[in-house]
């Protein structure tokens, strides 16, 4: 086929155009696809610095591995003596100290477990936490599969019975989950909305924080608002470093960690 | 006189019935086993969560695929000739998605709400396009498969203006491989891309798995449908074979491996390029480890490069005992690729060592519950595809043509 060089004008002229036009409808559409805005006004705030933010510090200096964080939790929220909805691994030694690494749901900024969802029974609250509906979900375990954490636990059988945490941990304020679903932690919402009705202020008062921050004897666990810079979390993360697990996968969790060793690195 | 032959003639089909009826039996049992105790009775783990059954759905979807490869063919590409191939495909993909939904329905923790994919959308999630594609084109089949199944002897009696609207459904045969085509090219890629959008384990985060997974899909479903023309022509009298049809296929199905040999080594190779803490480890086990027997003997030799040489050999390529045996070896070959895709990234577990996320080795070997779900779910497929066969002719080379004209 032949081509003058009218022609080529022309079609120049229009690949601007379809150029310019496709260019401004990716605009659009991306702009219709993009995830919730990132701009900080708090300290470490991802939802506008409106609201709260909610967010857990461990120090690994403190932790001694107790499982008291297990056993709280599994009374609070109801969980078999099975299952954890926060694992704990020793990870290392420093000098003659053991290093222990708990391990709850990590709350992400961008959830795998949400995003790979069937049936949107995971998802995000104004505040950050990552939620599960249990009513929704249909039990097909992507959720676990996409978790990078090992978050979630399913029910493969339905937990009957007594629950040996109980009295002694704590008493349960949620429902048990039924067969067939999975389970994780959910940084024990319930109290903290109980809470903030009752005008408490979660991570300061216990009745309105997580059970295992309220449980851990050395107090290695702090809990708090990411969006108030006076909070203990807001203030931990800022005076001293801290990291999160496998954050090169860009999940952006909610848990932070305070190494064990950064006494001696800031010796040294 | 005349009954005497005929009962002779039904005899190993009724052994093949009376085998296929014991396993559905064993199935339906380990099925309603499943669901009043749940899957506790899988050896499914919170590690391991998805197993064999998954593996079957797979499976089978990907060897329902020559449903819209040959609709494609012969609606859109205009190859009249395969329509007869295309009847085949139609009916086999039917019973393939409804073997992977008995899979899903089992292996769900809530199979009471299975409905769910179709009421609350998440169109962020992968799985939820599979669904729904999974579904619309369940419909696709059921329609494309209503002017075969208007075909049953007594429904033709008893309802013959009922029959006559099913069958008129065939002139929508054009519209309806087109939303095939496009249902499934959606669907075949997003079963790979489920495992490929997985950050969380390297081995599996790539996004070549989306490409491979709807090419050896299409090579399966081929390899499937004219494994069944074979076998049928083979063993039932009466049954008309074009040979024809039979070696452009095959020739098409040669050119296809070649394809997808080339773009499997260039993925193989690709994942050599980095490392990444789960990656390598996950390459060891498909390399060396072990699913190494099946990588390269199921699914490279024997799934792709044997039938490959089968198929481009002019000599094997007409013979009837290699057409059988090379299609056959794509369709374990395909069979073994989905198992491999779906244990490796599972068989990876990041746990914190040393403050790290670390590899270690998880294991899994279905229970018996799970053996038997899945041998009655096969079998269950072999059934239905044989009382097609006696009932709705299903494969027939002349009974095609006449169907066409129509």
């Amino acid at each position: 086929m032949k081509t003058s060089i009218k022609d080529k004008k022309v079609s120049r002229k229009e690949f601007l155009k379809v150029f310019v036009g496709g260019v401004g409808a990716l605009t659009v559409f991306n702009g219709l696809f993009k995830n919730s805005p990132t701009k900080a006004k708090g300290l470490l705030s991802s939802n506008d610095g409106e609201g709260h933010s909610w967010a857990m510090v461990i120090d690994q200096a403190k932790c001694n591995g107790c499982g008291f964080c297990i056993k709280a939790c599994q009374a609070s929220n109801d969980v078999s003596p099975d299952t954890t909805w926060t694992d704990l691994y020793q990870v290392s030694d420093v000098g003659d100290q053991e290093v222990y690494l708990s391990v709850p749901c990590m709350h992400c900024e961008h959830a795998p477990c949400v995003s790979v969802c069937p049936v949107n029974a995971s998802y995000y609250r104004e505040d950050g936490i990552v939620m599960m509906d249990y009513d929704k979900c249909i039990g097909c375990r992507y959720c676990q599969v996409a978790c990078p954490y090992d978050a979630r636990s399913f029910n493969w059988e339905e937990f009957t019975g007594e629950n040996p945490a109980v009295p002694e941990w704590g008493e349960p304020d949620i429902e048990r989950r039924p067969r067939g679903v999975p389970e994780k932690c959910s940084f024990c919402f319930q109290k903290i909305d109980r809470g903030l009705l009752m005008g408490l202020t979660p991570g300061v008062d216990s009745a309105a924080t997580p059970a295992c921050v309220n449980a851990c004897p050395p107090g290695a666990r702090i809990f708090g608002d990411l969006n108030d810079p006076e909070s203990n979390v807001s203030q931990a993360i800022l005076n001293s470093p801290s990291y999160r697990l496998r954050e090169e996968l860009g999940t952006g969790p909610r848990v932070y960690y305070l190494p064990a060793n950064r006494g001696q690195e800031d010796a040294s | 006189m005349i009954a005497r032959p005929k009962m002779k003639l039904n005899q190993p089909i009724n052994i093949w019935f009376a085998i296929l009826s014991v396993l559905i039996v064993m199935g339906l049992t380990s099925g309603i086993i499943v669901l009043v105790q749940g899957l506790s009775v899988t050896n499914l783990t919170d590690l391991i969560p998805w197993g064999l059954w998954i593996a079957i759905d797979l499976s089978s979807i990907a060897l329902a695929a020559g449903a819209f490869s040959f609709c494609a063919a012969v609606y859109l590409l205009k190859l009249k000739e395969l329509e007869p191939m295309a009847r085949t495909a139609a009916f086999i993909g039917l019973i393939g998605y409804t073997m992977a939904m008995m899979c899903l329905f089992l292996d769900i923790g809530r199979p009471e709400r299975f409905w769910h994919g179709f009421a609350f959308w998440n169109t962020h999630s992968v799985l939820w396009e599979v669904t729904m594609c999974v579904g619309l084109y369940f419909s696709v089949l059921l329609l494309e498969n209503l002017p075969t199944i208007a075909n049953l002897s007594w429904l033709k009696n008893k309802w013959p203006k009922l029959t006559e609207k099913m069958a008129s459904v065939h002139h929508y045969a054009p519209y309806l491989a087109v939303a095939g085509l496009a249902l499934s090219m959606l669907h075949q890629s997003s079963l790979g891309a489920m495992y490929g959008v997985i950050a969380a384990r390297p081995i599996w985060y790539r996004p070549g798995l989306a490409v491979l997974f709807f090419i050896s899909a299409m090579a399966g479903g081929v390899a499937m449908t004219t494994l069944a023309t074979l076998i049928v022509g083979r063993i039932k009298k009466g049954v008309n074979i074009k040979k024809s049809s039979i070696e452009k296929v095959l020739k098409f199905l040669g050119w296809l491996l070649v394809g997808y040999l080339y773009l499997r080594f260039w993925d193989l190779f690709a994942m050599t390029y980095t490392y990444q803490p789960g990656k390598a480890e996950g390459l060891k086990i498909l390399t060396s480890g072990p699913l190494s027997f099946n990588l390269w003997f199921g699914e490279l030799l024997l799934g792709t490069l044997v039938p490959i040489l089968l198929l481009f050999n002019s000599k094997t390529r007409k013979n009837e005992f290699f057409q059988i045996l090379a299609v056959l070896l794509v369709v374990g070959g395909v069979i073994a690729y989905r198992w491999d895709t779906n244990m490796v990234g599972q068989l990876i577990v990041q746990k914190p060592i040393l403050n790290e996320f670390a590899p270690l080795y998880a294991q899994y070997s279905p229970s018996l519950i799970e053996i038997g779900v899945g041998a009655g779910i096969i079998a269950f497929g072999l059934m239905a595809f044989t009382i097609g066969v006696k009932y709705l002719k299903v494969v027939d080379h002349n009974e095609g043509t006449e169907s066409s004209i129509v």
